[in-house]
């Protein structure tokens, strides 16, 4: 059925367009279980063990989770010596150094070293901002060419330090841009390949690293890191592009050291790597749904100087691996991966990584037990050593694709130092950083449905978070919707014919099931914004439902992607392969309608909410988007009103009480009052903001900034403009 | 639904048939056939009855005015009626909800109501044929 309505599409509509519902980039990336440590008949064991864990709620959770894991404990010591972490490099050694703050400079990803977004500039303010006006346009000029046709969704988030904007494009272009004038200072271009290009070209951006050893003018002294597509770590001098000579081989780490097969795109890094007490520590992304045999999820840590690898953390073999399989071996193969950003807190020694599932994301049964215990965790290691400190699990046996795809934020909270963790699920955690306990409530969903795939692997207890969730009610018949009763009708049968007992309805076949939310629901990479002053989570989310089937073997017609002799060849909607799972698995993302490409459920499809960062409360909570854009069969209907798209890319929050966001696909950029969620001011932008904004200043003068390039899934307009937007100049 | 280019002729005062009239009529009673189907499977499905009615309703409509009877008007005006009460009845004010459940019966009302002089002129002008 499934199928069919994808046929449908194919043949009544062009391109089903701006109703785009979306995320996946978000939620696509996973990765699998590593065929080595498929045991066969883990089901009953991890179950329990995991149902003892979190039925012993919060705090429990993490203990036990770290306990089974026998061999490392919590590490509360600051420096992360722990007696059997010894044998670690010289990185250990190294002292924590002094990070940059955001203000005048936007100096990492998520604004501070905290990623919390927020700034404290406060220039622009409630009362001037609708004077804003655009202060310059950078073209990146890299735009698809042949073969990338159609996969752009480059995300980019520039930092800013000094006089410059440091970034990266769509595919792994180095760039270096005045900050106040859009100027090129210099670029270096790695020579990413297209059959490099994974679910989507991303390059959400860029970190940066000062050698404390080196002199100032040394060459590389302050050097910009990126991974790349092709699955490089890449180090460039931040004041002249030029290659790192004494950073891996050339200023290039190759990262498909010890992954396997060279397979192009299967294996990608696409967010900024975490530099943490001089240890560079990044994932990658692996692409979903190809086969349980797929690269191996591994964590690594290089020295930021040298590029030597640090440790690594293979959640299959977390000691045997930690400096590298042995010769001729390789990481474990089909963990899950992280593809998102980490965050680290420095003083601590710390780097938190939002793990996503295993490759195989809809069918669990062949998994190892230590995927069933870190698939979708948000995992602290002591980037030190490479060693797990704790780990806070949000699904257990995850086959919805739920994978963390959020940046967590550091914060203080009531007076400990805390990480604030989103989930695609909605649910905001509040943990201790040091120890991983929760700080916030966390409940337990019990008698969950089983299903009749996997009855004896699905877990029928969940947590949640009882402090504050972004998920809506479960969909409801009258929910179908469509332009027409006619249209509306067509959904309305679809949800009958559909399996659906409400939140985490487990994967049918014989019938498609409905997830609600799907994996682009919730907080995605945009994450959130924690305006720490006033005490206010500033989260936009997705409220979007997946209509799935697991599509029996012999049904399946896409091949895995080592099998593709051209990239991309797979046929467009067909299932992925799941490759030596029983099932492959179908996913109509958005739930869209196949003969006019819109949704089956009724708007809104993303909103934006204030949070009480005290008492998890809503402040207020308005649908984000206007319905310009999207319409039935792809044409714009041009209504300027509010409906609530689907919207990937995250705020910022600045000291004067505004938050800035474009993620809608509306392609408006907006200011909006963080007391009222009113909408203040807005720009059309050329192209997509799927992107996270930043602000900063240079002389005297507050610049808000973000990137207008596209997301070929939210199916917005691809572009490479870098837009700075400024108050006039007051002479 | 998106019939359009049917007023232009709709109201010919030759004593010709009504041609804008009949289309009208053909595409109501083929939405409606539609609709009923559908109807009827969402109601196996166990789905509500509301679509099987409407489609009911649409069809019947459609036959009479492709019969060029005035009665096709005032059985849709029924249809639509209630329409909006059981859309109401679903989703109240959520105007965005409505859209699908209001905007095309009302522009179909309208359209349907635009024939009404033509059949009126037909009731008035004796017309041997039929």
């Amino acid at each position: 059925m499934l199928r069919q309505t994808t046929r449908l599409a194919a043949l009544l509509l062009a391109s089903a367009a701006p109703f785009a519902l979306a995320a996946q980039e978000a939620a696509t990336e996973t990765d699998e279980p590593a065929a080595e440590i498929v045991t066969p008949d883990e089901t009953d064991a991890p179950d329990a063990t995991e149902v003892e864990e979190e039925a012993a709620t919060e705090e429990e959770a993490t203990e036990a989770e770290t306990e089974e894991d026998a061999p490392e404990e919590p590490a509360d010591d600051e420096a992360g010596e722990t007696d059997e972490g010894e044998e670690e490099t010289e990185a250990q050694a190294r002292a924590p150094a002094p990070q940059p703050e955001v203000g005048t400079d936007w100096p990492f990803y998520g604004g501070g070293p905290g990623a919390t977004r927020y700034s404290p500039l406060d220039q622009i303010t409630r009362e001037n901002v609708a004077q804003l006006e655009r202060a310059f346009v950078y073209h990146t000029e890299d735009l698809p060419e042949g073969t990338a046709e159609g996969k752009y969704s480059p995300e980019v988030t520039p930092l800013k330090v000094g006089d410059d904007l440091l970034m990266c494009s769509a595919m792994n272009i180095l760039i270096s841009v005045d900050a106040a004038t859009g100027e090129e200072n210099w670029r270096y271009d790695p020579g990413v390949p297209n059959d490099a290009i994974p679910y989507g070209a991303s390059c959400r951006g860029v970190s940066l690293y000062t050698n404390p050893d080196a002199a100032e003018g040394d060459p590389c002294a302050t050097r910009v890191i990126e991974g790349t597509l092709d699955a490089k770590l890449v180090a460039v001098d931040a004041e002249t592009g030029a290659p790192c000579e004494d950073f891996g081989e050339n200023g290039t780490v190759d990262l498909w050291q010890d992954i396997g097969e060279r397979v192009p795109g299967w294996y990608a890094v696409t967010a900024p790597p975490t530099v943490v007490r001089g240890v560079v520590v990044t994932g990658a992304q692996v692409k979903d749904g190809q086969a349980e045999e797929a690269p191996s999820g591994v964590i690594r840590g290089f020295d930021a100087v040298t590029g030597e690898l640090a440790w690594a953390w293979d959640l299959g073999a977390p000691e045997a691996n930690r400096n590298g399989p042995p010769e001729g071996e390789v990481y474990t193969r089909g963990t899950p991966n992280m593809w998102t950003a980490g965050v680290a807190d420095e003083e601590l020694g710390y780097v938190y990584l939002p793990m996503g599932n295993s490759s195989v994301d809809y069918y669990g049964s062949n998994r190892s037990e230590a995927e069933n215990e870190y698939a979708t965790s948000l995992v602290a290691l002591d980037a030190t050593t490479g060693e797990e400190v704790w780990h806070f699990q949000t699904v257990r046996r995850d086959v919805w694709d739920y994978d963390l795809g959020s940046q967590a934020s550091l914060v203080d909270w009531q007076g400990t130092p805390a990480v604030i963790l989103p989930s695609k699920q909605g649910d905001i955690y509040i943990l201790n950083r040091e120890t991983g306990e929760p700080l916030t409530p966390v409940g337990e969903l019990t008698g969950l449905p089983k299903g009749e795939i996997e009855p004896n692997y699905i877990s029928d207890t969940q947590p949640i978070s009882e402090w504050h969730t972004l998920r809506k009610e479960p969909l409801e018949p009258k929910d179908a919707w469509g332009f027409s009763p006619l249209d509306q009708l067509w959904c309305r049968i679809q949800f009958h014919r559909a399996n659906y007992q409400g939140f985490y309805t487990p994967p049918s076949s014989d019938k498609p099931w409905i997830q609600y939310p799907g994996y682009n629901g919730g907080s995605d990479w945009g994450s959130v914004a924690v305006d720490t002053e006033r005490g206010i989570i500033v989260a936009n989310y997705n409220d979007i439902p997946n209509y799935n089937r697991l599509v029996p073997r012999e049904e399946v017609e896409g091949v895995p992607i080592y099998e593709q002799g051209e990239r991309g060849s797979g046929p467009e909607g067909a299932a992925d392969p799941q490759i030596g799972a029983p099932y492959g698995i179908s996913v109509n993302a958005g739930w869209r309608n196949g003969a006019t490409g819109m949704p089956c459920v009724r708007p809104p499809f993303g909103g934006i909410r204030a949070i009480d960062l005290e008492t998890g409360e809503t402040l207020w909570d308005v649908p984000l988007g206007t319905a310009r854009r999207n319409g039935p069969f792809g044409i714009p209907s041009f209504l300027p009103w509010k409906i609530g798209t689907p919207n990937n890319g995250g705020s910022v929050v600045t000291a004067s009480g505004l938050i800035f966001i474009a993620a809608a696909t509306d392609n408006l950029f907006r200011a909006i009052d963080i007391e009222t969620g009113e909408t203040l001011w807005s720009d059309v932008l050329p192209a997509g903001g799927q992107a996270n904004p930043i602000t900063y200043e240079v002389d005297g003068r507050q610049y808000v900034l973000v990137t207008a390039m596209g997301h070929h899934f939210m199916e917005t307009p691809v572009g490479d403009e870098v837009i700075a937007y400024a108050l006039p100049e007051s002479d | 639904m998106s019939a359009h280019g049917f007023s232009a002729s709709e109201s010919h005062s030759r004593a010709r048939p009504n041609w804008g009239v009949k289309v009208i009529g053909i595409i109501c009673l083929l939405l409606g056939l539609v609709l009923l189907a559908g109807g009827v499977w969402l109601i196996v499905l166990g789905g509500t009855w509301y679509y099987a009615l409407a489609g009911l309703g649409l069809a019947i409509s459609g036959a009479m005015l492709i019969a060029n009877n005035i009665m096709g008007v005032w059985v849709y005006a029924l249809t639509w009626l209630g329409t909006m009460i059981w859309a109401w009845f679903e989703v109240g004010d959520d105007w965005w909800a409505q859209v699908p459940r209001m905007v095309a019966p009302t522009l179909l009302f309208i359209i349907v109501l635009l024939c009404l002089p033509a059949l009126y002129r037909a009731r008035s002008t004796p017309r041997p044929t039929l």
